[in-house]
């Protein structure tokens, strides 16, 4: 598993930026980025590329899902992998955001196992 | 007709998933066949295709399904794939002139609804599994924790400035998720760092602005009191987090959260509506006296002559009798002091009690003045008594205002019952009797921990394995019973297990081994049970989790004994175990037996004294030259000279002559001589301040009926000063 990979993780609220870092960083992925809503996460990515977007659906000024349909109607990042986090398993939200093209989701609270489970599954299918 | 395009679409799905590895849709996958599968919809609809339609709507549902699912197995992609290969059959019938085969589709679909069938659960079982496992290990770092404090505390700033904004503007949709966010964020964050309850209240307040957001649910008062109150709720959990990280550990917030939880469920449910002053129309139409649409009318009337109200236009409109009305208008005032409640610092209840104390003492000083005494004014002795009996209404009253039902705590046993069921692999059901009881609010939590050291008990040593259980022919599931009731003025709590009930004979043995009674004693099966609130004796042969250890039931007799309570067993083996524990309603009064030694007057807690007697002279021994026994029926007890004790003059000086009083502690029992027994009072319970705090013996004061302090004897620190006393004596 290439774990060099760059991930920005855009959310909000500080703390929870903060816990998907650590999460991130105990299943070896070091190279992080953040982003506090999709309007910040866009500026971020024509500055620099990214391997991966860690996005919470629920931000103010650019949601994750607006920051997702953006990301894929851009020719430069569309292929980029994008990881939605959501609250609960909501059948609408999920469907939604799995039609705008989303390559996974997870539900909060997750565990670094399984947010590295999630992060090999997407690159298994790049790479293929 | 776009047939091509149709057919288009399918051949697109069909590679798409022709590029899928056996077994597992992927997401982006998923994403691709659901937008195709628009797509088909779409136009099977425009070309009246019926089969096709149905076709696509099962297989949406069943994608929707393995997206839920986190992939789905190999069952759902069998399906999909058939279904797709179908699809393309289907498609191909369109192009030609053969009727689209309908037989097939209905069989298609009848299979996969058994797929997608189940419903969608909204937890996905992998989901579940992820937060059951949530709060992932290695987060609970403190550093997290305290930016997670500071950020929380601004969201919550937040949050009250914006619901502000919402009550000046309640149909503001921005406002609405300006709030929402904020919350919505603290309970993401708190699921991650396991604090549950910041969690499952955030939740619930983000939930109820949701339907807001949805319009389900409009604003008004009881809306934004109950997100302020929530507000203030999660400020106080984050605040306690705070101070506990700071090293204060006793510092748990006076949250109600399950009162919080079910007033916010009412709010949500509208039932704010029931519980407010209804519109005086409202009635009439409840009453039949009107309809719905004459209302409507008459209203509309009212509006436009703003003078008239709408009991007046009904009447001059003949719609309704003034009697009608007025009865209506009686109704709706009722109904609005049914309404009126008002949240008082529950400091400032306490207060009102302290003084309503005061003023019952006053009083009772004022009947026993010598004065009133000897006054012939009748009219004055009339009035003394009437303020007498207003008095005592006064003290009820304020009394019944800090009570509180035990339900909450009934309901807090209960998921511990649920939690410790699944911990030690029992099925325990749990029953209540007697929720409504109430008790002095100050009480509840103070019997809490003895309580739930002994369901603990219950689910631990008496409730049986379920096989154990079917064995002896029980129901594979136990079940607890909690009841509660009044009796006198005590709260009695009944907690009553069908578990396997006591072992007399183990007990006793243990006993005897551990060298706390002497075999052959001779104890009736009642005593036998009482040994089990001995410290040291645990009959459990396996230390469990759940409770053993030895701490156990000695720490809930510690405990309710310093309630002034009392605790009994009663068991029968085979079929259960029930403890009988009685709390008095409240910490407040103390029924106390006041006695006298020389000029001072002390309190005994009447709890603590278990015979009063006057020895007689040949019961009476020194041992060892300086320690006094009395024999009491059989047994000898230390005696206590309560004035040697305290450095005062007794009047008395031989046990004999005085009266000896039998006080029990703590397993502890011994005699303690006084003067004479001046009668029995419920006292009014005055702390003696920080400076006396150290002082054994005496726990705090009253002031008695007739205006003179009394110090409340404390049996276990007066049993420990004699011991010292004598220890230093000796020596």
């Amino acid at each position: 598993m290439e774990k060099k990979i760059s991930i920005l993780v855009v959310d909000d609220f500080a703390t929870m930026r903060k816990v998907i870092r650590n999460l991130l960083k105990q299943v070896g992925y070091e190279n992080i980025v953040e982003a506090e809503n999709g309007e910040a996460a866009l500026s971020v990515l024509k500055s620099r590329k990214v391997d991966l977007i860690i996005s919470d659906w629920n931000m103010p000024t650019m949601s994750g899902y607006e920051l997702l349909k953006a990301v894929r109607a851009d020719d430069e990042l569309q292929k980029t992998p994008f990881l939605m986090v959501t609250a609960e398993a909501l059948k609408d939200n999920v469907v939604q955001a799995v039609k705008a093209g989303v390559s996974n989701y997870i539900v909060k609270p997750f565990t670094a196992e399984v947010l590295n489970d999630k992060i090999s599954q997407i690159f298994k299918k790049t790479a293929s | 007709m776009d047939v091509d395009s149709l057919i288009h679409a399918i051949d697109a799905m069909a590679s798409d998933f022709l590029l899928l590895e056996r077994g597992t849709v992927d997401v982006p996958t998923a994403g691709r066949l659901l937008n195709q599968l628009e797509i088909i919809s779409g136009e099977a609809l425009k070309l009246d295709a019926e089969p096709m339609r149905r076709l696509s709507g099962g297989l949406v549902a069943l994608l929707e399904n393995v997206i839920m699912n986190g992939g789905g197995g190999e069952a759902d992609f069998t399906a999909l794939q058939k279904g797709i290969t179908l699809m393309q059959e289907v498609g191909s019938g369109l192009t030609k002139t053969d009727a689209p085969r309908g037989k097939d589709v209905g069989e298609f679909m009848s299979e996969i609804t058994q797929l997608a069938g189940d419903g969608f659960p909204e937890e996905t079982p992998s989901a579940a599994k992820e937060q059951e496992g949530g709060g992932a290990s290695g987060l609970q770092d403190e550093s997290l924790l305290r930016d997670f404090i500071v950020e929380g505390l601004e969201y919550i700033n937040e949050i009250e400035v914006n619901i502000l904004n919402l009550e000046q503007n309640p149909e503001d949709k921005d406002c609405v998720n300006s709030l929402f966010r904020p919350f919505h964020s603290i309970k993401g964050v708190a699921g991650f760092l396991n604090l549950d309850d910041i969690r499952e209240l955030a939740h619930r307040l983000e939930d109820l602005l949701d339907k807001i957001r949805k319009d389900e649910l409009s604003v008004n008062t009881d809306v934004i009191d109950v997100i302020l109150e929530g507000a203030d709720a999660l400020k106080a959990l984050i605040v306690s987090l705070q101070k506990k990280l700071e090293g204060h550990p006793s510092a748990d917030p006076e949250v109600d959260l399950e009162a919080l939880a079910a007033r916010i469920g009412d709010v949500e449910e509208g039932n704010h509506a029931e519980k407010g002053v209804k519109r005086l129309g409202e009635i009439l139409v409840e009453d039949g006296v009107i309809t719905r649409e004459t209302l409507t009318e008459c209203l509309d009337v009212a509006k436009e002559t703003p003078a008239k109200k709408i009991g007046e236009a009904l009447i001059a409109g003949g719609k309704a009798t003034p009697k009608q009305v007025s009865q209506a208008l009686r109704k709706q005032i009722s109904q609005a002091s049914e309404a009126a409640s008002i949240r008082v610092d529950t400091s400032k209840l306490d207060d009102l009690i302290d003084m309503v104390g005061e003023l019952v003492i006053t009083q009772t000083m004022i009947r026993q003045n010598p004065v009133l005494r000897e006054t012939a004014d009748e009219k004055l002795l009339r009035d003394i008594s009437q303020l007498g009996s207003i008095i005592s209404e006064l003290q009820r009253t304020s009394t019944s205002l800090r009570m509180i039902p035990i339900k909450q705590t009934f309901q807090k046993i209960t998921r511990l019952v649920r939690d410790l069921s699944k911990a030690t692999g029992k099925k325990v059901n749990v029953a209540m009797t007697g929720e409504e009881t109430e008790i002095d609010r100050n009480m509840v939590e103070e019997i809490y921990n003895p309580l739930v050291h002994m369901v603990r008990n219950a689910v631990d040593h008496g409730v049986e394995k379920p096989a154990e259980r079917m064995m002896a022919g029980k129901p594979e599931a136990g079940t607890i019973s909690l009841k509660a009731y009044h009796r006198g003025g005590t709260i009695v709590i009944e907690i009553a297990d069908d578990g396997k009930g006591l072992d007399a004979q183990k007990i006793l043995d243990k006993a005897v081994g551990n060298g706390l009674i002497e075999a052959g004693a001779g104890l009736t099966e009642q005593e036998i049970f009482r040994l089990i609130f001995l410290p040291g004796l645990s009959t459990a042969s396996t230390v469990s989790d759940v409770s053993g250890r030895g701490v156990g039931m000695d720490v809930v007799k510690k405990a309710i004994d310093k309630l002034r309570g009392k605790v009994d067993i009663q068991s029968v083996k085979g079929k259960g175990t029930t403890f009988i524990a009685s709390f008095p309603l409240t910490m407040a009064i103390i029924d106390g037996m006041i006695v006298r030694v020389g000029k001072e007057k002390y309190i005994v807690p009447t709890s603590a004294v278990r015979l009063l007697l006057r020895p007689d002279r040949s019961e009476c021994s020194t041992v060892a030259q300086k320690a006094e026994m009395v024999n009491v029926r059989g047994t000898l007890m230390p005696l206590i000279r309560l004035h040697e004790l305290f450095g005062i003059d007794g009047e008395r000086k031989k046990p004999w002559e005085s009266i000896v009083m039998v006080v029990d502690s703590d397993n502890r029992s011994k005699c303690v001589m006084v003067d004479e027994i001046l009668g029995k009072e419920e006292v009014v319970i005055k702390g003696l301040g920080d400076g006396m705090k150290k002082a054994k013996g005496v726990s705090s004061g009253a002031i008695l009926g007739d205006g003179n302090i009394g110090l409340i004897l404390d049996p276990e620190g007066l049993f420990d000063l004699s011991e010292t006393a004598m220890g230093a004596k000796r020596r």
